[in-house]
């Protein structure tokens, strides 16, 4: 068949021309590395006396209805009648990474967002977050120390801290009954050590529990850095920056041996999702666990007859316990860093201790003094096993808590070690361990150096 | 031009359900019959396990889960609490409605595009052909998560952030619905298509009145990979939608694993809900297009 | 347009000729230009973009401007011993699966095309995986494989050894092949019984007349019919199966000792939770060149004759 070929080639050459046209539009739009142009304003904003009327967008995991935040959001707008919010809910798993690829859009929203507070050096250093130095440094004082800490980074201030937490050692009487083992004291100059923990565990489980003892949440750093830190280890890094892996030390080869072992006899089990060790305890199915504050509203309302005492120590080391939680940032591109400044101010400190605490409904660990006593003023800590978790709480948090390692590379970290908890928990030598994941931190931590 | 009815010969792949066995023997079927009973079993049983958890609370699902007893399929609780809650309280509702407006849309978009571009890479000769068809395998080669943010960051400066076409804009382009349909075409007999000529008929009649006429379960399947495709998108409505009212199902099914728990009832009738929509929507489509793979024409 | 005329004019048949040329490359262009422009726009500029990022280097995060780099996020990528561990484990992962699911779901299609009661029933349950979230089928999987679990009681009614599945990094690749075969099965099938059921009926009765058994047919007659759909198929789950990663994601996150880490959960882990960008871009061109070397050979597997 003959081709008559000239519109053909017009019509290719439009098109070739169309896409070269394109792709090299694309090209230096990707190469740049971005697409606005406008940089942000850093600094160059005071909380005003008046307020501005505005409209501010939130970036939260927590949910309006299922997480009760809009009470939080109406006592805010009634506070401040001429700023509104626009609360934004995204599912936990998502909120750091929609974080990124929101601010990166550059475009101002949203205006504020929770950040992890042991991820704020990495915002800061990525340019995620505004300096609230100036704004807020004079507010120290009114913040537990460890909490105010987590958002500091290279002597500025990047985030204000919401929340706090630690850790307890809670038990079910039932089942220690049952095993012949006494009510661990709840005194925190009688703590239990972990060996002794272990073997009484042991004994629950032989006797009928089905869980001899739990993690709230396994493989998680969070939960398991202060093994390590109670035998003289390192948070994990240390160095200039603390940009150099350090969990190769014996402490950490020995907690980490201790964390393997009590798995390798089934006391605590292998297969259990971080998600289902709550539902465990509550369901009475657990003897002990070694979870957070936020367990004490669920025990009110279940059938378990529990008891709560601080969290153990190893044999010969120092207490340490989990602390952090969540903070409040302020993204650089926001173009309304005067009443997200007011947002955040009442969220953290206003109302004595923080919007936050005050008029959300369920019992939240405060990250304020002030607001620590709000906290404990509530419902749930009436009864006598409340008050010895009040005491405990107050306990831990000032004394024996110690943040999560700050570092620019706390994302690539955190992934890493989880991973080698894991590893271990699923049989993995602890030296072989540490020594591969050391290497992967290293190949990973190279930009950074 | 002329307005006689174009002609379909009778046979080839038009044909109507067919009936072939390998034997008629009711031993060898009795056989079969079993096999298919025991591979579809083995295959639903994860999913069933689904739907009897969706209506157990969180609890009962996962103290049944072990230690292991019959009380795994069989709740001791029955509720329709898990689907009361997600539907009246968390506002799934709402985002189911958007997920089937955005999926329908994008199916009836998708399906003409496709098609038009697979009769052409199927049935006429030009230069360039293999390029274009070429360009067509590459772009469902190159995997979304990929290109996901700078294409979000594209759209949202063109204002399309936040607005149902952003939504439905990148599922229309489906290059494995158009290799699909090209495939089946490329088995239709051109003397049909050069029957239609002779009776002066123009392309676009020969495609819609013929090649789809004749292609039902071709456009079906393209259909269903289209629908799935958008059903299921997670990671973009998380980067264009930031109003919750315009959010889709699979994000709003994901808050129900939360910082510290996980409602595992709620999240199994979600879960049920949106496998049920694709499920009911093949057995729709399949009324509607007459004969299709799923339900008829055994060999 | 009238009849035709078999007059030896040659004039006139010569340009009808090319009036029906020009119109058809009219249709033609017509027809291709939505899903050309929607492609090009959405995926293939895009891609384009990811490859030049590849060039680059950034602090994570996406804020601070890139600076050129070269071929720098290559020489590293191929300088970590890891990364080459995780092409190859990805590479032996799609050269089992691939043709392990293709086979099944052939066997499946054929199975479901017999003459057996309530056949629309069987298809239909075989399909329902397919229409699952991937987060519930994980959860449902993740708890029947738990080493506690289902699974494992039945492996010791029957007599077996409790195996470790999830736990163990020799069989936790393999646990993530079952379930991503389970998912996808159905659909693959919906592709072959659609293409069965196009065969026409003469050529059995012709091989029944030659009196060919039931294996000789279905090489002889039944593969080379199935050639395009078998195509499409092949390709299609190439594809889904070099860039599946959520089950690796929400099951396993890559372990146990980085035993299911594949490339694209890798090239997912940097891009978004590390927020390496531009490593992540060209982790990513590395995969689809792969992929793309995987899907050339199956193109030329089941040429025919006259298309290349």
């Amino acid at each position: 068949m003959t081709l008559s070929t000239q519109p053909l080639t017009r019509r290719r050459f439009i098109s070739a021309a169309a896409a070269i046209g394109s792709t090299t539009l694309l090209v230096t739009a990707c190469g740049g590395g971005g697409g606005a142009t406008s940089a942000p304003s850093a600094g160059g904003w005071t909380i005003p006396t008046t307020d501005p009327t505005a409209t501010i967008n939130v970036l939260s995991h927590l949910g309006l209805k299922t997480d009760h935040m809009q009470d939080v959001v109406d006592a805010f707008e009634k506070a401040h009648p001429t700023i509104k919010v626009n609360f934004e809910t995204v599912p936990f798993d998502s909120l750091a990474s929609t974080i990124d690829a929101r601010v990166a859009n550059k475009d101002g929203s949203p205006d504020v967002y929770w950040a992890d507070q042991p991820r704020i050096s990495a915002l800061a250093a990525r340019g995620e977050a505004e300096d609230l130095t100036s704004a807020f440094s004079s507010y120290k004082s009114t913040f537990a120390p460890t909490a105010y800490d987590a958002g500091i980074y290279q002597d500025k201030l990047w985030a204000l801290p919401i929340a706090n937490s630690t850790q307890l050692l809670y038990y079910n009487k039932t089942l220690l009954k049952k095993a012949g083992l006494a009510d661990p004291s709840a005194s925190t100059d009688q703590r239990m050590t972990w060996e002794q923990l272990i073997t009484d565990a042991k004994k629950a489980k032989d006797a009928g529990a089905q869980y001899g003892f739990l993690f709230g949440q396994f493989d998680r750093y969070y939960q398991l850095e202060p093994l390590a830190v109670q035998l003289g280890g390192s948070p994990g890094a240390s160095g200039n920056g603390n940009l150099t892996p350090d969990f190769a030390s014996d402490a950490w080869v020995k907690a980490l041996t201790w964390y393997g072992s009590i798995f390798a006899d089934g006391t605590a089990p292998k297969g259990l999702a971080s998600e289902q060790t709550d539902p465990a305890f509550l369901g009475g199915r657990a003897a002990y666990m070694v979870e957070g504050p936020w367990l004490l509203p669920q025990l009110k309302t279940s059938k378990v007859d529990w008891g709560v005492a601080p969290q153990p120590v190893f044999a010969g080391g120092k207490p340490a316990t989990p602390t952090g939680s969540w903070s409040l940032a302020m993204n650089p591109f926001s173009k309304q860093k005067e009443a997200a400044a007011i947002f955040l101010r009442w969220m953290a400190i206003d109302d004595g201790g923080g919007g936050y605490i005050k008029y959300l409904p369920s019992p939240e660990l405060a990250a304020s003094v002030e607001g620590k006593k709000v906290y404990f003023a509530k419902d749930v800590f009436s009864t006598p096993q409340g008050q010895d978790a009040a005491k405990i709480i107050d306990f831990e948090t000032a004394n024996t808590a110690v943040n999560r390692v700050s570092t620019i590379g706390y994302i690539e970290f955190e992934t890493i070690m989880n991973q080698m908890y894991a590893d271990v928990r699923n049989g993995a030598d602890p030296k072989t361990s540490v020594d591969k994941s050391t290497a992967q931190l290293k190949t990973a931590w190279q930009k950074y150096q | 031009m002329t307005t006689a009815p174009i002609n379909v010969p009778v046979g080839g792949p038009a044909g109507e359900a067919r009936r072939r066995g390998i034997g008629s023997r009711p031993m060898v079927t009795a056989l079969l019959t079993a096999v298919a009973v025991v591979v579809s079993a083995a295959f639903i049983l994860p999913a069933a396990w689904i739907l009897i958890g969706s209506f157990r609370p969180t609890d009962d699902i996962l103290s049944s889960m072990s230690p292991l007893s019959w009380q795994l399929f069989v709740p001791s609780h029955v509720t329709l609490d898990n689907y009361s809650r997600l539907l009246v309280d968390s506002g799934f509702s709402r985002a189911l409605l958007n997920s089937a407006f955005v999926c329908i849309a994008s199916v009836l978009i998708g399906l003409l595009v496709s098609a038009m571009a697979a009769y052409t890479l199927a049935v006429f000769r030009f230069p360039g052909r293999n390029l274009v068809f070429a360009l067509v395998v590459i772009s469902f080669m190159v995997p979304f998560e990929a290109i996901a943010i700078p294409l979000s960051q594209q759209f949202i400066s063109w204002g399309l952030g936040n607005s149902l076409v952003g939504l439905i804009l990148p599922g229309i382009g489906n290059g494995l619905a158009v290799f699909n349909l090209r495939q089946y075409f490329l088995g239709i007999p051109t003397s049909y298509r050069e029957a239609a000529m002779l009776d002066g008929a123009s392309e676009p009649r020969i495609l819609f009145l013929l090649y789809l006429r004749i292609s039902g379960p071709a456009l079906t399947n393209s259909a269903v990979l289209i629908f799935l495709g958008q059903w299921t998108a997670y990671l973009w409505p998380l980067l264009v939608i930031s109003n919750t009212r315009l959010q889709l199902a699979p994000v709003a099914l994901a808050s129900t694993f939360g910082e510290r728990s996980a409602d595992y009832g709620q999240n199994f009738a979600g879960t049920v809900l949106l496998a049920l929509v694709p499920a009911v929507s093949m057995l729709v489509l399949q009324r509607f297009f007459g004969r299709l793979s799923l339900t008829s024409g055994e060999k | 347009m009238t009849a035709l005329r078999t007059t030896p004019d040659r004039p006139e048949p010569l340009r009808r000729r090319r009036a029906g040329r020009r119109l058809e490359l009219f249709w033609g262009a017509v027809f291709l230009a939505p899903v050309l422009v929607s492609l090009v726009v959405l995926r293939i500029v895009p891609a384009v973009g990811a490859i030049s990022a590849s060039l680059y280097k950034a602090f994570p995060g996406g804020i601070i401007p890139a600076t050129y780099a070269g071929l720098q996020n290559y020489r590293s990528l191929f300088g970590d011993p890891n990364f080459n561990d995780t092409i190859v484990r990805t590479i032996v992962f799609n050269l089992i699966i691939n043709p392990l699911q293709i086979l099944v779901a052939l066997l499946v299609a054929v199975l479901f095309v017999q003459r057996i009661p309530l056949v629309g029933l069987w298809r239909t349950l075989l399909f329902v995986p397919v229409t699952v979230p991937v987060v519930g089928s994980c959860i449902a999987w993740g708890a029947a494989l738990n080493p506690e679990g289902p699974v494992n009681a039945i492996i010791s009614a029957l007599g077996g050894k409790p195996q470790p599945f999830f736990t163990s990094p020799g069989q936790a690749l393999a646990c993530i092949m079952v379930i991503a075969s389970w998912i996808g099965i159905g659909y693959w099938m919906l592709f072959l019984v659609s293409g069965l059921q196009a065969i026409p009926e003469e050529l059995y009765d012709a091989a029944k007349i030659d009196r060919a058994g039931p294996v000789r047919t279905f090489i002889n007659i039944t593969i080379p019919m199935l050639r395009r759909p078998l195509l499409f198929v092949l390709v299609a789950d190439t594809v889904a199966n070099f860039v599946l990663f959520v089950p690796v994601q929400l099951l396993t996150g890559g372990g146990p000792q980085s035993s299911t880490t594949l490339l694209m959960f890798e090239a997912y882990r940097t891009s978004y939770a590390y927020g390496s960008r531009n490593l992540g871009a060209a982790q990513v061109v590395l995969l689809t060149a792969i992929m793309l070397f995987f899907v050339l050979l199956q193109f030329r597997l089941l040429r025919e004759e006259g298309e290349s």
